[in-house]
């Protein structure tokens, strides 16, 4: 078991990498849902659904990393898959508070949105207020 | 004498408290360029992850072929995204001409303003575009000022960008402008900014932002490719179209950030090189000021032994 392959996951965001570690195994949920991933996986793109990005810690364990996306897509070949996304935080990093004012803002401007009519912005409300609560989720475990 | 020899003193002084001023703002310039320029090698990495993605999807997706009417209809539907993506790849007949100029907020800067403005103006005179079917999307409170007192459609203005933009900060803005283009407020955007090439050099950049198409997909396409070594097969989760509805914000976001990265980084070069040049102005203008101050101080003491073996002589 010790020459067990391993793959690498890369989290990049426009602020630079937030996460990089190699893993035996790592979950995406997709927008299709979730997607379990083993190395030599045959080298695929998929769009990634505001939620978590779950990589195991190590062969040994059960215990895995967490990682808040913000949506995005990820490419994976060559044992490496690449989390390209407009936002995401480790688990550690997520700041609750300010997840929770996000929140707040997002159902607010949510209400507005509604009482307006504006179809585009209570869909973009919504997508914020989807973000907020992934982060708070994920904090919260 | 005497009055001028307190004025070239006051002289210096103010220079010299000037050339302090000048010191530190330059000095303060290069340390932000330094931080920007990190937070800018941290951005390349995924710039360039979304492009190869984006050139591999746009190759089997026919960019610019003729997607452009069935792609609408389904982007109309029900999974529309929160931008529909599918919509940046329509050509839309040219009505409104867009142009984002990024410019600074603040002077101080040497040419960089001027230069962008005035080239920015050279590109929309050299497509034939008049004030009234151009729109101005302005970054920066320098060319918005500019654009509105010459009659220019200014749809939309934003001042004060970070000094180190941070993606989360800046999403705002980008989703705006993006949002802008997906309601019909241009059917076309070019950007326009200063490149950072180096400490002393900035070039001007015209680059055709939106719709997204093959040619601003960039010349690099195989090259890129090559050097990220991206599969030509890949499974496709669901389908490259939704995918590309997903990647396509995306890029046209990271494009504008890239832009107002990019735009901000020579700022501060700018900044930093008219703020030294500044400085040893003053240097020169200090010295050739102390000179006339000793020059006016021994004119000075040589009239009055003059004067007073004269009164000696006088006396004898």
């Amino acid at each position: 078991m010790t020459d067990q392959k391993m793959l690498t996951v890369n989290v990049v965001t426009p602020d630079g990498s937030v996460y990089e570690k190699q893993t035996p195994f790592v979950i995406f949920k997709t927008t299709l849902g979730e997607l379990g991933v083993l190395p030599d996986h045959i080298p695929f793109l998929a769009s990634l659904a505001i939620d978590e990005v779950r990589v195991k810690q190590s062969k040994t364990d059960d215990k895995f990393d967490e990682i808040a996306v913000g949506g995005g897509f990820v490419e994976f070949s060559n044992n490496l898959a690449t989390v390209v996304a407009n936002s995401a935080e480790r688990k550690e990093n997520i700041d609750a508070a300010r997840a929770a004012r996000a929140r707040k803002r997002a159902e607010e401007r949510l209400e507005k949105a509604k009482q307006a009519h504006d179809t585009d912005q209570v869909k973009r409300a919504e997508v914020s207020l989807r973000r907020a609560i992934n982060r708070l989720n994920i904090a919260g475990h | 004498m005497g009055a001028s020899l307190q004025e070239v003193k006051r002289r210096i002084t103010s220079t010299k408290k000037t050339q302090q001023i000048t010191g530190a703002m330059q000095m303060v310039s290069t340390a932000k360029l330094s931080q920007i320029q990190h937070q800018a090698t941290s951005y390349q990495v995924y710039a360039d992850k979304i492009r190869s993605v984006i050139t591999h999807l746009a190759q089997s997706h026919l960019l610019d072929g003729n997607p452009a009417a069935t792609t609408k209809t389904t982007s109309d539907d029900a999974h529309k995204q929160e931008i529909s993506g599918l919509d940046m790849l329509v050509k839309r007949p040219l009505k409104h001409f867009g142009v984002l100029v990024i410019t600074s907020d603040r002077g101080l800067v040497g040419s960089y303003n001027s230069n962008v403005i005035k080239q920015t103006l050279d590109l929309i005179a050299s497509g034939h575009h008049t004030p009234e079917d151009t729109v101005i999307i302005a970054v920066g409170g320098t060319g918005a000022d500019f654009f509105k007192k010459r009659g220019f459609n200014v749809a939309f203005e934003y001042r004060g960008v970070a000094d180190i933009p941070q993606f989360r900060g800046s999403r705002a803005l980008v989703r705006k402008i993006v949002s802008m283009y997906s309601d019909g407020v241009y059917d076309e955007l070019y950007v326009c900014y200063n490149h950072f090439v180096n400490m002393l050099t900035s070039e001007f950049r015209s680059e055709p932002l939106l719709p997204i198409s093959s040619a601003n997909l960039g010349h690099d396409d195989l090259a890129s490719k090559d050097s990220i070594g991206l599969q030509a097969e890949y499974d496709m989760e669901p389908s490259s179209d939704a995918i590309l509805e997903v990647v396509l914000p995306q890029y046209a976001e990271s494009l504008i950030y890239g832009a107002i990265l990019d735009a901000k980084t020579s700022e501060h070069a700018s900044s930093s090189t008219a703020m030294k040049s500044a400085t040893d102005n003053a240097k020169d203008l200090i010295s050739s000021l102390q000179l006339q101050f000793n020059r006016a101080r021994q004119s000075a003491i040589t009239t009055e032994i003059t004067e007073i073996t004269g009164a000696q002589a006088a006396l004898e």
